[in-house]
């Protein structure tokens, strides 16, 4: 699943706390075009869990598996 | 073994799983020692303490009075499970090697925080009980208070909620175009090895109460680190329960919670039918009503109740730091007003105590708690597949 497509955005949501990562998320996700890829920092735990859980409820696709990076997670999900 | 470590320290527990032993859990400590797994009470007295120590004794107030204003923090049971929780969200926190001061991006948030957190501590006292004693250790009770702050909390989140989607409220997220670098990873692993330091120490303090014949501060201590280290690990979330139903149709957090109370009923049932006990009953009046509904847009506003923010500040998140503030701020403000202001006059002395098990006879009471439940299961699902079909409707238009 590792791809090798550059980011079109990123969202840096280091600090913000629920549930503001998963309104920003799928906001961002709400306003790009179809296909266009998005980068997610965040570091806030209960968002390890609804941020993914959500953007796949919603209908989008993830372009490679989520990234523990210490004591944040990336993720990468097309619009 | 490696994989039994990652699980239980690398990963997040499923909520059901949590709830569920919370629930028995939180039954099992009622058998113990009559009393119920609560916060708000402590967080009242926390506040009493430090009006003392301003100057100004309040152990005559009216609310104090009710809910008793003796000793300190530590020799009380209440206390400990306040402390326990703190101690084993943070052990857990430490062991997962998940600490991180996380500082919010809006400065805007830790107002929010203060003053929902003084809504909601406010709001969860003149109510008598939060998230827990009004709400998951309240039903099990088969007090009728509990009911009506359910409803109550919900049309307060549904209100919060609104609030939280305004453009002013929620602030701008920073979206900037093309790939970011994630932080730099430190590769020298100490957090682990506080924990266990911590965790030794804490267990010995349990033993010390215990051997000392301390029962009751041993029973606190004990199961308070057992709600902490549940808590954390679930990332048990009422406020999102409620929250992320009416702003992304989430439900898995409702519906644990729900499978929890279910469980935790029907095993304290069990527990009063063998033992005897008195279920613990609160007065339900127009106070309740109107503390869910505060309690209930406090919590949305504040991102997190007075149980929530407990693990949420041994993470790190600062954030939680002014709402732990505001909930001791909110809980005395209100012990305050019940006399003085003349809040039990107004909202609380039409009310009466009223349990099921006394009303309706033990077998209704039962039933009629987990037909309640039912209910509040079917809502839940209900509104996850409204809000999907109108999701599915916005994204074919577009």
């Amino acid at each position: 699943m590792q791809t090798t497509k550059e980011a079109d955005f990123t969202l840096d949501l280091r600090g913000e706390s629920c549930p503001y990562p998963v309104i920003y998320t799928l906001e961002a996700l709400e306003g790009m075009n179809k296909g266009e890829l998005l980068q997610v920092i965040t570091d806030c735990p209960g968002s390890f869990r609804n941020v993914p859980e959500e953007a796949l409820a919603h209908g989008y696709t993830f372009a490679q598996e989520p990234i523990k990076n210490g004591q944040e997670y990336l993720f990468y999900i097309y619009a | 073994m490696k994989k039994m470590i990652h699980t239980v320290f690398q990963r997040h527990w499923n909520p059901y799983v949590v709830l569920l032993i919370a629930g028995v859990l939180s039954a099992l400590y009622f058998g113990l020692t009559s009393t119920v797994w609560a916060v708000t009470g402590e967080f009242t007295r926390l506040g009493g303490d430090i009006l003392l120590l301003l100057g100004v004794d309040a152990s005559a107030w009216q609310y104090y009075a009710m809910v008793g204003l003796h000793g300190t923090t530590w020799s009380r049971p209440d206390g400990w499970i306040v402390w326990g929780m703190f101690i084993g969200a943070l052990m857990m926190v430490l062991l997962s090697n998940s600490f991180k001061i996380r500082l919010p991006q809006h400065k805007r948030r830790y107002l929010q925080g203060l003053v929902g957190g003084i809504i909601a501590g406010f709001g969860a006292r003149l109510a008598l009980g939060c998230n827990l004693a009004a709400f998951f250790t309240g039903v099990p009770q088969f007090s009728l208070h509990s009911w009506i702050f359910i409803v109550a909390t919900g049309i307060g989140t549904f209100f919060g909620a609104k609030l939280t989607k305004m453009p002013w409220w929620k602030g701008r997220p920073s979206l900037v175009r093309g790939a970011a670098q994630p932080s730099k990873v430190k590769t020298r692993i100490i957090q682990p090895y506080v924990g266990a330091a911590i965790a030794i120490a804490y267990l010995g303090l349990i033993l010390y109460f215990f051997v000392t014949g301390q029962k009751a501060l041993g029973l606190g201590a004990l199961f308070g680190l057992a709600f902490g280290i549940l808590i954390e690990r679930g990332q048990i979330c009422f406020t999102a329960a409620f929250r992320d139903l009416f702003l992304v149709g989430r439900s898995l957090m409702a519906k644990a919670i729900i499978v929890g109370m279910a469980a935790s009923s029907v095993l304290t049932f069990i527990i009063i039918a063998i033992y005897g006990l008195t279920p613990i009953t609160q007065i339900a009046a127009l106070s309740t009503l109107v503390g869910g509904v505060l309690f209930g847009l406090g919590i949305v506003m504040a991102s997190g109740c007075e149980t929530g923010m407990m693990y949420r500040l041994m993470e790190g998140q600062v954030l939680f730091l002014p709402v732990f503030a505001g909930n001791i701020i909110g809980a005395t403000l209100l012990a305050y007003a019940w006399d003085h202001l003349g809040i039990y006059n107004t909202l609380v002395s039409g009310g009466a105590k009223i349990n099921l098990v006394d009303t309706m006879g033990p077998v209704a009471a039962i039933l009629s708690t987990l037909a309640m439940l039912g209910i509040l299961y079917a809502l839940t699902v209900a509104r996850e597949k409204n809000y999907h079909h109108h999701f599915e409707l916005k994204r074919a238009v577009k």
